[in-house]
């Protein structure tokens, strides 16, 4: 090499979009390399995203932490399930119905809930878990109690005289990977509004953002709406999944859960959301971790995340994307 | 009737002798640190676990199991206390449940995980019933009465006379004058938690003989109940603690007997709210200091 040779080295391309080209088509190849098992994994972590997503706009962007996910999660799976098994409406109309039921109760109970700060808000949002489970249990006429609502049917679509159901595990996880595309690029969308942008500025500071202008308390309630509408939405797929609903779909684990997915994924970010709810909900039930140990973990990563790791898995995740791009 | 209405409300009594131990840890705690310790109902579930463990495989008679329950929970308490606690002075809400809660899964579950899941009996306490003013009681409920009672006179004594009653009250006040003026804010944090999560301990021991049930998740369910307590009572005051848990003791006895058994754990969330919406501070605290 001689000395006054100062080109620069050749810029590596932008990987950026090679890699996720690579991801779209793993993803719609999956069920031809993983067994039914892994498949089945892969469908509960995706089920489990849109709640996610959900609850990422609310504690990620507006910084309210909530635990009412699981309450809004059981609506939908009991506003599906009653539908399906009394009406048999096809799924798409019960989707729908689920996620605006549950952003529609999120209205009444927002209105109360919103006015309380930080540690009273979260207990609030607590007691609407318990109640709706105390709901469930005892308005038998409607849920049938602690029995649960068992033979719902799996996924049909109806479009004029055509119908079809969808039965396997493959043709489940192409619904479900599809709906929650979809659920994620609604989140990207929203995040990169300017409402998004608003919602930020909340989570900073609220009376700031409320002194610039900002509604802060209409932002509030309709975050509140939207997060639960994604969480009903959730709780859908999960009813016409598992065939299976019962009181205990209103259940601190459910909350706990998705709150994991949001917090060590990375809140505020979108694809650490995705991330967290592969790695914490898909990982742990592809290695078929009994529930006790995997709440240990659980447990144990919400200290970690807590004192160590404020930002979750976002900061990994960001130097991965800055790698892939770097043009050096 | 009347004779019934007035057993319901010597039942509720009892329970909320019970709400009222626990809950006037929380409250100190929350006096402290600021945090709400989502927690707490484990250490209630983590003493039982040890006095049944005592009686059980050691044989061992119930007074000395109520003093094993505690001192193993003031162990482990010390522990989280250490590594958990202490860190949470001074830190934003969120740090405080999410790190309260994190603790409660590995609590739970850790014990789930050694003794299993499913329900235990546990066999001790006084059961003989007692008569007293013309209607019988067992000998366990009058004990948890007295023991409640005791407990309040000897914290309320504590927090006004005693040096460690009087650092809680300025840590609760405020953190940088203390540590301006040199109390060890981190040491008086662990201390109250400490003491909390024995109280929890000690309520839960007294509680078994009547329940006869001992399993893994029973914490969660105290802790639910005690949220309502320390809210109602105004977080930080002892005293309206006590009458809260009282409140809400016969309110659900008398909903248990007279609306429906089902609607009982759903009473105290109700209240919750409605306190939550109405007077935020708590029945008994002139004003919000929190």
């Amino acid at each position: 090499m001689s000395p006054n040779d100062l080109s620069l080295p050749a810029p590596r391309r932008d990987l950026r979009l090679p890699f996720g080209a690579a991801l779209a088509a793993a993803a719609c190849l999956a069920p031809l390399f993983l067994g039914s098992y892994s498949l089945h994994a892969i469908i509960i972590a995706l089920i489990f995203l849109l709640p996610a997503h959900g609850l990422n706009l609310l504690v990620g962007y507006t910084g309210l932490l909530s635990l009412a996910q699981a309450a809004f999660f059981g609506i939908g799976a009991y506003t599906s399930g009653l539908m399906a098994v009394h009406f048999g409406t096809p799924f798409y109309l019960n989707f729908l119905a689920a996620g605006l039921l549950a952003g529609a109760i999120a209205l009444p109970l927002g209105i109360p809930a919103l006015r309380l700060r930080a540690t009273s808000f979260v207990m609030c949002t607590l007691g609407f878990v318990i109640i709706g489970q105390a709901i469930a249990k005892n308005w038998i006429g409607l849920t049938r109690g602690d029995m649960g609502l068992s033979g719902i049917p799996k996924p049909y679509f109806a479009l004029g005289p055509a119908s079809f159901t969808i039965s396997g595990t493959t043709s489940f996880y192409y619904l479900v990977l599809v709906i929650a595309v979809i659920g994620t690029l609604a989140a990207y969308l929203i995040v990169r509004s300017a409402a998004g942008r608003n919602m930020v500025a909340i989570r900073e500071n609220e009376t700031l953002a409320e002194s610039v202008g900002i509604p802060t308390w209409r932002y509030k309630l309709v975050v509140f709406m939207i997060s639960a509408a994604f969480a009903g939405l959730g709780g859908s797929i999960y009813a016409h999944y598992l065939t299976v609903v019962s009181p205990l779909t209103f259940q601190m684990y459910y909350s706990t859960t998705m709150l994991i997915i949001v917090l060590g994924g990375g809140a505020g970010t979108i694809s650490g959301v995705v991330f967290g709810s592969l790695l914490f909900v898909g990982l742990s039930e592809a290695l078929r971790v009994a529930p006790e140990v995997r709440m240990i973990a659980y447990g144990l990563c919400l200290l970690a995340l807590v004192f160590w790791f404020p930002k979750g898995f976002a900061p990994l995740i960001d130097r991965f994307w800055s790698f892939l791009r770097e043009r050096k | 009737m009347v004779s019934a209405i007035f057993e319901q409300i010597v039942n509720g009594i009892v329970s909320g002798s019970v709400y009222a131990i626990v809950a006037v840890g929380m409250t100190m705690i929350f006096g402290v640190l600021r945090a709400i310790n989502f927690a707490h109902g484990e250490y209630y579930m983590l003493g039982t676990f040890g006095a049944w463990f005592a009686i059980e495989y050691f044989d061992l008679p119930y007074p000395v199991a109520i003093v094993i329950g505690v001192i193993a929970t003031a162990v482990i308490a010390v522990v989280v206390g250490q590594f958990v606690m202490q860190r949470i002075v001074g830190a934003p809400p969120e740090t405080g449940v999410l790190a309260t809660l994190g603790i409660a899964l590995v609590l739970q579950n850790t014990v789930i995980l050694v003794f299993g899941g499913g329900y235990k009996f546990f066999s001790g306490g006084y059961i003989e019933p007692v008569s007293i003013f013309g209607f019988t009681l067992a000998e366990q409920r009058v004990l948890i009465i007295i023991v409640c009672i005791l407990v309040f006179i000897g914290l309320e004594l504590m927090v006004t006379y005693s040096r460690m009653g009087k650092a809680m009250r300025a840590v609760s006040q405020n953190i940088e004058c203390c540590a301006v003026v040199g109390i060890d804010v981190p040491q008086v944090a662990l201390r109250t938690f400490i003491l909390g999560a024995c109280l929890a301990a000690l309520s839960g021991v007294l509680t078994a003989p009547v329940n006869v049930s001992v399993y893994g998740g029973m914490g969660e369910i105290i802790t639910f109940k005690t949220l309502p307590v320390i809210i109602m009572g105004g977080l930080g005051n002892v005293r309206g603690t006590f009458f809260a848990a009282m409140i809400l003791g016969i309110a659900e006895s008398l909903v248990a007997t007279y609306v429906g058994l089902q609607f009982r754990d759903t009473v105290g969330f109700a209240t919750l709210m409605l306190v939550l919406m109405w007077r935020p501070h708590g029945l008994f605290s002139a004003q919000a200091r929190f």
